[in-house]
């Protein structure tokens, strides 16, 4: 076997694409008759230094319980179970960005079936050496920040610490709220050759993966629930619990019940599924900068009622992203002033601002010494071999072996991959011998490590995979300075064909991670019970703006979706009835999706199938069905924190459907093939509908979703009236049926007036009908219902903007309660209906009025922080 | 020597800023040429909060929140600063090399503190350090004396440059300055310190204002004088050796200290971040005159 080293997994710093993995359809095709896979022949065939296999091909003790139940699973049973897991994972949404991949970069979270198991004792010794990391991490930020007395003594060299963009000055002197710099740590382990693990990346500033760690488990321990039970597995619950302890025990002032929540980069980053996941999980609002204000040195959350306080901040931005006054000027992400509240000691970030510098691979050769110094022990866990070039005598041997070498950063700083010397080639290495003598202190060299394998279950077959172990902890309040890992931990195995990288960016999947114990184990759990309904206000006014904004453009896009589908859908099934109905639905659905219509040529034949086809598929036209679904996927998961697992589902099915039909468009060139499709659609968006309305709780988001959905039904209603009716049609029976159809009010027309179809009945059923719950006089009502219940604005006087509000649709609906729908059905000698076009230009104004009223006084997050210029140039008088 | 200094700084907005949080760097520091002998800074529209204290360089700096709606930020401030004339250059001073290496093995303490301004910062990356050596090695010969050498490269700095407020900006990085070999006071001492550091010679960057003289008999113009930059250069048992390239002095009784740092990043005089604004224009005046009191 090669000698191979593994890149850390890097969730959120990788840069290319990931490869497709073995998890990444839930739909590829299995193996016609899948062997049985063995786990004892895997064992007697295994190559050295093998998790599960000893040295003489046997089975290790850890595995003994779970190799044999696992090779009586029948042939085809585990590739059955795995087809299913699969599915989860998609319905789930357990996913990751793949950064530089502009379309759909959101991919399945690569997982494989079989567990990595750890032994209790080996566990026990590797906790140990962990937690004396994290102790020794968290004692050389305090020595950092504060006196700097490894500098003073020569222990660390100063460039490392002075010449590091990650050492935030203006951090220093800056006493965290419990005296803890340190919260959450990971580390990425490795076991080399000797049989001992080794760090290979230490993770001080944001450690990312427990999240996926933990839907891992709730996976595997699915797929395989006998074995998990039956190996004594422990369990994942109480490490998250021992979160929840650590970060409220944080709260400055004591509180009884502080409120914590967790900043996020936003629906971009790499890792925002498991951002919103472990939000959810852990009960804490999940919230970006906007959302968050500094007021007189406390830090408040901008909610619809008003600024709530926040106590803790989880954060899983970049320290220098934090706080555009004091730190990075650039950043769009952080909240000016926060660094000033953590000085002023009103709020806590785990971990510490500044914590990222001493994530650098180039400390490690000086952690020994630091350990001493500090501790006043020996490192327990030593990190692989590393060396930082900064050092003269060090550069010489680190050129001398260059080929044996992994290359990184010093002073890690955005994306940044490690240089594997080996694969380059003659030129190549050139080049970065001489980038390393320029600057010899930006750099790290490791050498590369040989690495165990584990067994990995790939269509069928059991693989050795070369592995890598990301450990986590968290601060123990209970235990002085301590810190408790979690018994499990994320098992990253490299991609197929033994490549040298272990990242998920780049193709590796993961493990879940056994720690198993000798007895019986705890069996606690968060989670909800599946399918339980996710509460998303808790009735008061702490929604934040951003969320309700969110959750009103959800309830639109939906809306919007839903009446495109339904009158493409008519026009396709009308398109045998010759011009009309169809041209007047194609028009309204161009109404729909706010397109204009292309300029007619003169006695051309119109492709009408093919104007509907575009219509709805054309994904790079903005307002199309497939744009606006991708709007209602957008705005869905920039809250998906706050939706029930249902409903995601829904919402990735929407997505699905329609990037499928994008990708086959050969397959829906058919009518047939179109009409089923937008059959589909619809019945997932009523779907969608029928979960809000049943397992939201009618909460303020509740409220902005309804408003949104409203106001939406009552712009298309309108659109689509103005598009058909305004012009008496010589064959408008057929007109006034499709509309009917598309407006889903077909069955109560029938009902009332039996077959004879008249103008003023379908514009009565459609505007005027307080009963029809497709009408807009119902849309306007439920509207005025809502805008009666909003909170009323903190800082405005009362009455002030909601009556506003409440006032616009207020008129409109006695206009219409008004108006007489025999007159706006009058045709003029020009058959036009005058009075129609009247009423439809004055909703078409006037609803959009209402709209923007709505979220300029409630939603309004266009009000960006910027940066003053600091423009202060010296006009030098000389 | 005793100045009155009154320094304004105005931000005016094309649109309403609800709320603003700045960070200010603009109230004179003590140095051992240097002492405040009373000062203030008036902020219009009324802060809801302000907090000063001392930065890890030892500046003085202001932290203010605004929430109340405006259109237009005034920062003043008034400082009477007494400066000492300037110590005589010393006669001998330490081969440059050796400064390079008492900092590289952080023997003694002067050294040790010295190290904060001996590495890549912000505006003074490591990136722009080869182009800056090259242009330095010519005033650093093998054992010439650190203040001969460092004095030698601000009179060749400021022969090769031109002063010029157009041809740079506050993005302008310190090689291409050097490329272009003209800027403002800033790229100036920001070119000398990299010419410093890619030595190994620890250089720091001071902010403050200088005192100019008024044309023979033409009256003083109000808001004439200016805020300047200049740079300061370690030379053990010595102290820091302030050097001014714009001018090609050594800073004496008609250079104010507000601040240093590493660059300018550390010592920015008003940062701010504001909601809201749209357009905003700056407006700058600062007047050094003999101060009343004394």
């Amino acid at each position: 076997m090669p000698g191979t080293t593994l890149r850390a997994p890097a969730l959120p710093d990788a840069t290319s694409t990931a490869s497709s993995t073995a998890s990444s359809t839930a739909s590829s095709a299995l193996p016609a008759s899948p062997p049985t896979p063995s786990l004892r022949a895997y064992a007697a065939r295994a190559t050295p230094f093998d998790e599960l296999a000893d040295e003489h091909g046997a089975v290790r003790a850890p595995w003994h319980a779970f190799a044999a139940r696992f090779d009586a699973l029948g042939p085809g049973e585990l590739a059955r179970r795995w087809t299913e897991a699969r599915h989860l994972i998609h319905d789930n949404g357990v996913s990751f960005n793949v950064y530089g991949d502009a379309k759909g970069m959101e991919r399945p979270w690569p997982l494989g079936p079989m567990p990595v198991i750890v032994g209790p004792d080996e566990f026990a010794t590797v906790s140990k050496g962990l937690a004396q990391r994290a102790r020794l991490y968290d004692a050389l930020l305090a020595d950092i920040y504060g006196p700097q007395r490894l500098l003073e003594e020569n222990i660390l060299p100063a460039e490392l610490v002075l010449g590091h963009p990650g050492f935030l000055r203006p951090c220093r002197g800056v006493k965290p709220s419990g005296g803890r710099f340190l919260h959450l740590y990971a580390a990425d382990l490795v076991r080399q050759s000797s049989g001992a693990w080794n760090v290979l990346v230490d993770r001080t500033q944001a450690p990312s993966g427990a999240g996926y760690a933990l839907e891992n488990r709730i996976i595997v321990s699915r797929l395989l629930p006998d074995e998990f039970r039956e190996c004594h597995v422990e369990r994942l619950a109480p490490y998250f619990q021992q979160v929840r302890r650590a970060l409220a025990a944080l709260a400055p002032h004591a509180k009884d019940n502080p409120r914590v929540v967790l900043l996020s980069p936003g629906p971009y980053n790499a890792t925002y599924f498991e951002q919103s996941f472990l939000a959810q999980y852990l009960g804490y609002m999940l919230v970006e900068g906007a959302d968050l204000t500094v007021r007189d040195g406390c830090v408040y959350l901008k909610t619809l009622g008003g600024l709530h306080r926040v106590d803790v901040i989880l954060r899983r931005l970049n320290d220098d992203y934090c706080d555009p006054l004091e730190l990075r000027a650039d950043s769009a992400l952080g909240v000016p002033g926060l660094l000033q509240a953590v000085r002023d000691g009103n709020v806590a970030v785990a971990n510490s601002l500044g914590s990222g510098v001493v994530q650098t691979a180039a400390l490690m050769p000086f952690l020994p010494g630091a350990c001493r110094a500090l501790l006043d022990e020996e490192l327990a866990l030593p990190a692989v071999e590393t060396w930082w070039c900064g050092e003269p005598s060090v550069l010489a041997h680190v050129l001398a072996t260059l080929s044996d070498m992994v290359i990184k950063p010093a002073f890690p700083t955005g994306r940044t991959e490690p240089v594997f010397c080996d694969e380059l080639d003659a030129a190549a290495l050139a080049e970065l011998r001489a980038k390393v003598q320029a600057l010899p202190s930006a750099y790290v060299a490791q050498r590369r490590a040989t690495l165990s394998t584990t067994p990995t279950w790939d269509e069928g077959r059991l693989q050795p995979r070369r592995l890598l172990l990301r450990s986590f902890l968290v601060a123990d309040p209970a235990d002085g300075a301590g810190y408790r890992v979690m018994p499990g931990g994320l098992g990253v195995v490299a991609a197929r064909d033994q490549r040298h990288d272990i990242s998920i960016q780049r193709g590796a999947a993961s493990l879940d991670t056994w720690v198993v114990a000798d007895g019986p184990v705890s069996t606690l759990s968060l989670l909800r019970p599946a399918g339980a309904p996710v509460e998303l206000s808790r009735g008061g006014g702490d929604l934040p703006s951003r969320v309700a904004d969110n959750l009103y453009w959800l309830g639109r896009y939906a809306e919007r979706a839903d009446a495109m589908a339904r009158l493409a859908r008519t026009a396709v099934a009308r398109l045998p009835d010759g011009a009309e109905p169809a041209n007047s639905l194609v028009a309204a659905l161009r109404a729909q999706a706010r397109i204009a219509a292309p300029a007619e040529e003169e006695g051309a034949a119109r492709d009408r199938f093919g104007e509907i086809g575009a219509l709805i598929f054309d994904g790079e036209t903005q307002g199309t069905l497939a744009d606006t679904l991708r709007s209602v996927y957008r705005v869905a998961r920039a809250i998906r924190d706050r939706l029930s697992s249902d409903t995601w589902r829904v919402i990735t099915a929407l997505d699905q459907e329609m990037r499928d039909a994008e990708t086959w468009s050969g397959a829906v060139s058919t009518t047939g093939a179109v009409s089923a499709l937008l059959d589909r659609t619809v019945a997932l968006l009523a779907g969608l509908s029928g979960l809000v309305m049943d397992s939201m709780s009618r909460g303020h988001g509740w409220r902005f979703l309804d408003m949104g959905r409203r106001l939406e039904r009552a712009v298309s209603l309108t659109l689509t009236i103005a598009a058909t009716l305004t012009s008496a049609q010589p064959s408008e029976t057929l007109v006034l049926e499709s509309l009917l159809e598309a407006a889903d009010s077909a069955i109560t027309y029938r009902r009332r007036y039996l077959a004879s179809l008249h103008a003023a009945a379908v514009l009565d059923l459609l505007l005027t009908d307080p009963t029809n719950p497709r009408s807009v006089v119902f849309q306007l009502g439920a509207l005025l219902e809502h805008v009666v219940k909003l909170p009323h604005l903190p800082g405005r006087a009362r009455d002030g903007i909601e009556s506003a509000i409440a006032q616009g649709a207020d008129t409109l609906l006695s206009r219409l309660e008004e108006v007489s729908v025999q007159r706006l059905a009058e045709v003029d000698a020009d058959a036009r209906r005058p009075a129609l076009v009247a009423m439809m230009t004055e909703l078409e104004r006037e609803l959009p009025a209402l709209s923007d009223a709505l979220t300029e006084s409630y939603l309004n997050h266009a009000t960006q922080a910027r940066q003053l210029a600091r423009l202060q140039r010296r006009e030098e008088a000389r | 020597m005793i100045h009155h200094v009154v320094h304004v700084t105005e931000y005016l907005y094309s649109e309403r800023v609800s709320t603003s949080h700045h960070d200010l760097h603009l109230l004179p520091r003590a140095t051992p040429e240097q002492r405040c002998l009373g000062e203030e800074l008036e902020i219009a529209p009324a802060p809801a909060t302000r907090r000063d204290r001392t930065d890890d360089f030892g500046n003085r700096c202001t932290y203010v929140e605004i929430h109340e709606p405006h259109n237009n930020l005034r920062v003043t401030s008034r400082a009477d600063v007494e400066v000492a004339p300037p110590a005589p250059l010393p006669a001998t001073s330490a081969p440059w090399e050796s400064v390079r290496d008492v900092v590289r093995s952080g023997d003694g303490a002067e050294a040790r503190a010295a190290r904060a301004f001996a590495f890549s910062s912000p505006y003074v990356p490591a990136s722009t350090w080869a182009a800056a050596r090259e242009y330095a090695l010519p005033s650093f010969a093998a054992g010439r004396p650190v203040v001969e050498a460092a004095r030698a490269l601000t009179t060749r700095l400021h022969a090769d440059f031109a002063y010029d407020s157009r041809a740079t900006t506050l993005a302008t990085p310190v090689d291409e300055v050097l490329r272009l070999r003209r800027g403002v006071c800033q790229d100036f001492a920001h070119v000398q310190i990299a010419c410093l550091r890619a030595l190994g010679v620890p250089a720091r960057y001071v902010s403050g204002y200088l005192v100019t003289q008024p044309p023979p008999g033409k009256p003083r113009l109000v808001g004439a004088d200016a805020s300047h930059a200049w740079l300061a250069v370690f030379v053990p048992d010595h102290g820091w050796l302030p050097l001014d390239p714009t001018n090609d002095v050594v800073p004496g009784e008609q250079h104010l200290t507000v601040a240093w740092g590493r660059d300018y990043s550390d010592v920015t005089p008003v940062r701010g971040v504001i909601m809201g604004g749209g357009r905003h224009d700056l407006w700058v005046s600062v007047d050094v005159l003999p101060s009343p009191r004394h």
